[in-house]
């Protein structure tokens, strides 16, 4: 009862009150963006070479504004916003109008969990293994040539480093398709052949992400468990004759997987912004691109609805993550 | 100098504190540069590099050897602003959290998670919108630097809270040491080697996210910094037109940076840290 | 530990190995009855929604280029408009309130019902009593009554007289398309209505499509000869027809270098590129400048004629004459431009209509410098500079006059500094010790730039290139990439920005209206509130003047319309509230692996891109080369 009075009860306020506060600072700056996206729609027609004779144009501003929910104050407009998100409704995209967003969602939705989600968590694991025996091993020689070719593997820039994959094995070495989630004109299906076609156009993105996260987690359990390493109680019980094995599993790795659990939750959160050059180097259909392509031509629903959803995913994560926390390290239950 | 000398010992710290140098030096040489870096078609397209041009040059006109000199230094700045501001954001915000606790904690972790939760990649692309030919590097170091302290934040609260349990603290307090003394002399021994490796991890972060930030065309193109530099050089097809040295110049330089501010970061750290410090040479 | 690795990397070679043993980029369909296009606009927004009626809905997907014919195109690399759905030309009355529509027989829609002149009534009248499509306003305006006469003749009553009033069924780069009646009649809200399958009358109907928006797939019909285009040029080369989009350019290279994309617009280095790399790949032109040249659009800089000081035209004069051509065209487009004095590109039937007879005129049009000096700007050599500097580049110039003359341009305007300096020290200006000029109330002239933020866009070109040239002038002079560039234009928040200086003519026939509408004083509006037409917030009685009598002429009245198109260049020549640079350019490459017979320059039997309208047309000359 005192943990859930102390503890439960603020931080589930807590976590009403940052995703209220996430989403209305998100409602709020692209509005404040010198883009109209009703302006934008036009230019885009035009430019796109829509012959609109001027005259026809301002009618057309009027038609717009209304069908895109733009009238009113923009606290008018936050109160009507709230009223539809409880149904699910985020209305519909400016820029591919009349889709609603939701549905523009759910098609990209796959493709980004589907590749992301696997990428992520697959150098997760791997660092974290990797990482945490070159911790407890440091002074090995294996360890530190692992460290110095993840160091250098990370500051490349993905960008490059995607590219460079892309030419090698598309192109000099043809293996892999260069575009897209699947083959053109393959309808998706649960067959065999259907799930081969993803594989195949998955791996490249997978394997760079997987390359670049590797090194990245690998580096951050090795520092963790050699400070886990150097700490008293390990020295003792090594000192006290307890088994290695034991010591590498009970002492270092348990203590060392905290702050590590927590890093997962985060870069789950993150996919989306780390997913973006992916989806632009190899044309993969995630919301990535959708989400910059939203920014960029102002579509306010489209970005409420990905960033909404966005914001209340990495938030449970990391509620269930603090939630969880106690459980592990007793320290924080005693609190 | 003592510390110095025995820093050195560490080859790591031998290594990335030649490399940090000398990058310091190119960056100081953009001052002596004979061209102005936004001004384009001073040389020969598409030269490799030679002893007139030591990079070469790009496709813009430009002697790659000096616009890196401005490169580099332009990077430098935006990472040191961005890691101090944010260095000293998150050291008051832990601080003050892990040692207050109650509710002064509660608030300031509010904020913290609040932070972390956004979507901040989404912020930083719609504020280098709405900043456009204002974002120079000050503003860019800020603006990081405004989303980068609250992962350190939570870090070193984290820190602060396992060593307000511990013995000496509650000798300290118990005998009578007012709280900013004790926040000095007692927690920041431990915390300082925190604070190091998070600034210099956070520098690296910033010179990414910098990088990022150009690719994706939010920056201003006509600054060079390392990030502009290889977009100019993606947005030309350099590495399917052959031109590797334009495209090398400003990976090679990231890399280095790099490399130089981790192992930095790892060697001071270990040698602040009382128990490895015996243990980084062999016991000496 | 090697047990799990052993297993790790027989995994990765069995998945290789059976990736090579899998298909390339199509399933199961035969690469060498396949054409492959990349999406110019990019990804699909809207993939299951074809209603190309509201919105954008990426037209350039099949819709516009395949499957859906207009009454009339325009071809600008022939110059000829071609009778699509329209069996002929529209027959006005005297007064220009009624006219009048053939169209042609034996066509059908893909589903197979017949096309009638019933589409056509109802098209119009949905459109003109709906709110919420595209042209709604337009119709809404201009259309009393529309009825048939007969099964294939439509006919319309107007409200005003509008003698151009059909050309909103002139398709240049969109127009107003005809509904399928028999899919449209049951729908309760055409506006949402997806119309998917999409149905349309030309010889391709929808395969399938891809739901994230990365592909569509089109198909031969098998009736394609009840199609216009069949019934003109015959039967289509390719079975499958698809167009794709790619997220980056590196792609699209490495797409067409493996064989795998047969058609795509780059940008100037990736042509570069994909010539250097690629045996099969050829550009539009055979050799240097390589780039379509004869896309009806030109290229440059508008300046902000509501805004001081630029709405001195001397000043704007100066800014003209301070730019080097032969240096900008080379940092833009590395020569590749064809140069033009006046609002209009140099292509196609405009050199011979109008800007060989506006020589004399050029050359003998004068500035007044201050102080009894005068100066004439028109250069006809200017080309001849750009000619040297791509030999000095490197690249192999024709030497044939013609040939010359179609790729360069015929002139520009001398690069005259000192010059550019009288005119503006005439004005007030002056420079400071550092040889920086200064505003004539002292303080420093700074010019900023607005374009759009895409690198390769010529918006961004033109503007950079200003702004280096600028720089060297004296003036500190900055440019600001944006992605909101439109609206900031919009607003009338610039100095000078990186737009079209004139509206894109027709690319056929001689009227000019189009080009000269865009300086319409109708259209201006202050700083601050958004205009949709006059972006320079130009305009003078005299221009006025100019448009009211080409509304007031018969468009087939061809010398009127020269004589008078040609009026209203001068005037536009005279006040330069827009400076054009060269004509725009399109960087498009052919794989000749599996397609061949393209409308290259040498062979231009049609427009060469494969995203307007008119590339329908094409499709029927297109050989498969039996790879």
């Amino acid at each position: 009862m005192r943990f859930l009075r102390r503890y439960l009860l603020p931080r589930l306020i807590q976590y009403i009150l940052v995703i209220f506060l996430g989403i209305t600072a998100v409602f709020f700056i692209p509005r404040f963006t010198p883009s109209d996206p009703v302006q934008r729609t036009i230019a885009q027609l035009q430019s796109f070479g829509s012959y609109l004779d001027p005259a026809s144009i301002d009618a057309m501003v009027a038609d717009l504004r209304e069908m895109y929910g733009l009238e009113g104050s923009m606290l008018q407009q936050y109160g009507a916003f709230w009223g539809r998100v409880f149904t699910g409704d985020f209305g519909v995209s400016f820029f591919q109008f009349p889709t609603p967003v939701m549905e523009l969602i759910r098609t990209s939705l796959p493709w980004t969990a589907g590749l992301l989600l696997w990428s992520t968590v697959l150098s997760w694991v791997i660092g974290t293994v990797t990482g945490g025996l070159a911790g407890y091993y440091s002074r090995r020689r294996w360890s530190k040539t692992l460290d110095t070719v993840a160091m250098v593997i990370r500051p490349l820039p993905y960008y490059i480093f995607a590219l460079t994959l892309l030419i090698l094995f598309a192109y000099v070495v043809r293996l892999f398709p260069i575009a897209g989630g699947a083959a053109i004109g393959r309808r998706a299906a649960l067959n065999w052949k259907f799930i081969w076609d993803v594989l195949r156009h998955a791996f490249l993105p997978a394997l760079s992400m997987v390359l670049l996260g590797t090194a990245a987690t690998f580096q951050t359990m090795k520092l963790i468990v050699q400070n886990v390493n150097a700490e008293d109680f390990v020295q003792y019980a090594k000192l006290g004759g307890v088994k290695e094995r034991r010591i590498v599993s009970r002492y270092v790795i348990r203590n060392a997987m905290l702050p590590q659990i927590t890093n997962l939750a985060l870069a789950l959160g993150q996919i989306l912004s780390g997913a973006l050059i992916t989806e632009i180097v190899f044309s993969y259909p995630g919301l990535g691109t959708l989400l910059y392509n939203a920014v960029v031509t102002g579509d306010y629903n489209l970005i409420m609805g990905i960033t909404a959803i966005s914001i209340v995913a990495i938030t449970t994560a990391i509620l269930v993550v603090d939630l969880v926390y106690p459980l592990f390290d007793p320290r924080v239950r005693l609190m | 100098m003592k510390v110095l000398r025995d820093l050195l010992k560490d080859y790591r710290f031998a290594v990335s504190f030649t490399i940090l140098l000398l990058l310091l030096i190119f960056a100081l040489l953009s001052a002596f540069s004979p061209y102005d870096p936004t001004f384009w078609w001073h040389a020969v397209r598409d030269l490799r590099p030679s002893w007139t041009h030591f990079l070469g040059t790009n496709s813009k006109g430009q002697d790659i050897f000096w616009e890196a000199t401005f490169a580099v230094r332009n990077s430098l700045i935006i990472s040191v602003i961005a890691g101090t501001v944010s260095r000293v954001i998150a050291v008051l915000v832990g601080m003050i959290a892990g040692h207050r606790g109650g509710r002064t904690d509660r608030v300031l972790m509010f904020v913290t998670d609040s932070f972390l939760v956004m979507p901040l990649f989404l912020i930083i692309v719609l504020l280098a919108m709405l900043v456009r030919e204002r974002m120079n590097l000050v503003n860019l170091g800020l603006l990081l630097a405004f989303f980068g302290w609250a992962w350190d934040a939570r870090v070193i609260r984290s820190q602060i809270l396992s060593l307000r349990e511990r013995e000496f603290t509650r000798t300290a307090a118990l005998s009578g040491t007012k709280t900013l003394r004790l926040v000095m002399k007692e927690y920041m021994p431990f915390a300082t080697p925190l604070v190091f490796s998070t600034l210099i991890n956070n520098m690296a972060w910033a010179i990414g996210m910098e990088i990022t930030l150009a690719i994706l065309g939010l920056s201003n193109m006509d600054v060079p910094t390392l990030g502009t530099t290889l977009q100019w050089a993606i947005s030309y097809q350099a590495l399917l037109l052959g031109l590797w040295w334009w495209l090398l110049t400003p990976i090679v330089l990231a890399v280095l940076l790099f490399v130089a501010l981790y192992w930095l970061s790892v060697s001071i750290s270990e040698y602040l840290d009382p128990r490895t410090r015996t243990q980084r040479v062999g016991g000496r | 530990m090697w047990r799990q690795f052993r297993w790790l990397t027989l995994a990765i070679a069995g998945a290789m190995f059976l990736s090579v043993v899998g298909v390339g980029q199509l399933a199961d369909l035969p690469r060498e009855e396949t054409l492959i296009l990349s999406m110019l606009t990019g990804r699909v927004g809207t993939p299951s929604n074809f209603n190309e009626w509201v919105g954008w809905e990426s037209r350039d997907r099949g819709m516009q280029n395949l499957a859906n014919e207009p009454l009339w195109s325009v071809d600008f690399a022939t110059g000829e408009i071609i009778n699509g759905l329209a069996a002929g030309d529209p027959v006005y009355s005297s007064n220009f309130y009624h006219v009048e529509i053939p169209l042609r027989e034996g066509v059908a829609w893909s589903d197979g019902t017949p096309f009638t002149a019933d589409d056509v009534v109802f098209t119009v009248e949905l459109l003109r009593d709906t709110p919420g499509f595209n042209n709604h306003a337009f119709f809404a305006e201009n259309v009393v009554l529309v009825y048939k006469m007969g099964d294939y003749r439509v006919g319309f009553d107007l409200k005003q007289a509008n003698s151009r009033f059909h050309q909103t069924f002139l398709d240049r780069w969109g127009c107003t398309w005809i509904m399928p009646k028999h899919i449209f009649e049951g729908v309760a809200d055409p506006i949402t209505f997806e119309f998917n399958p999409f149905v349309g009358c030309g010889p391709y109907k929808l395969h399938s499509y891809d739901p994230a928006g990365y592909w569509t797939l089109w198909e031969k019909r098998a009736d394609w000869a009840k199609s216009p285009t069949g019934i003109l040029y015959g039967e289509p080369g390719p079975t499958y027809i698809v167009f794709q989009a790619f997220a980056n350019e590196g792609a699209k290279i490495v797409a067409q270098l493996t064989h795998q994309l047969d058609a795509v617009d780059l940008s100037a280095e990736g042509l570069k590129a994909a010539l250097a790399q690629g045996k099969t790949i050829r550009a539009y032109q055979p050799s240097f400048p390589w780039v379509v040249n004869n896309d009806p659009a030109i290229t440059g800089f508008i300046f902000n004629t509501a805004k001081a000081p630029y709405d001195n035209s001397d000043v704007r004069w100066a800014l003209t004459l301070a730019i080097d051509i032969v240096e900008y065209a080379g940092q833009a487009v590395d020569g590749m431009g064809t140069l033009s004095p006046v609002h209009i590109p140099s292509l196609g039937s405009y050199p011979e209509n109008f800007i060989k007879p506006m020589e004399g005129w050029l050359k003998q049009c004068t500035l007044d410098l201050g102080n009894g000096e005068t100066f004439k700007p028109y250069d006809p050599d200017a080309p001849a500079g750009v000619i040297a500097y791509a030999q000095g580049r490197g690249y192999v110039v024709s030497d044939d006059p013609a040939a010359q003359e179609s790729a360069f341009g015929l002139g520009w305007f001398k690069y005259a500094p000192e010059a550019a300096a009288k005119l503006l020290k005439k004005n007030g200006f002056s420079q400071n010790a550092d040889g920086k000029w200064l505003l004539p109330d002292g303080s420093p002239w700074r010019i900023e730039v607005v374009s759009r933020a895409d690198t390769s866009h010529l918006e961004f070109k033109n503007a950079s290139a200003a702004v280096q040239q600028w720089k060297q002038f004296g003036i500190d002079a900055v440019h600001v990439p944006t992605d909101a560039a439109a609206t900031i234009t919009q607003n009338g928040d610039f100095d000078v920005a990186g737009n079209w200086p004139a509206q894109e003519p027709w690319g056929a026939g001689v009227d000019l209206y189009r080009v000269f509408d865009v300086w319409n004083s109708a259209y201006v509006r202050p700083i601050g509130q958004l205009t949709n037409g006059n972006h320079s917030r130009w305009s003078s009685p005299e221009m006025d003047a100019v448009l009211a009598r080409l509304r007031a002429t018969d468009p087939a009245d061809t010398a009127a319309m020269i004589a008078i198109g040609i009026e209203g260049l001068k005037i536009a020549f005279t006040e330069m509230p827009g400076t054009p640079t060269f004509g725009y350019i399109g960087f498009v490459t052919w794989d000749e692996y599996y397609w061949t017979n393209w409308p290259g320059s040498e062979n231009p039997y049609a427009q060469p891109y494969s995203h307007w309208g008119p590339f329908k047309y094409m499709t029927p000359f297109l050989e498969p080369t039996g790879n």
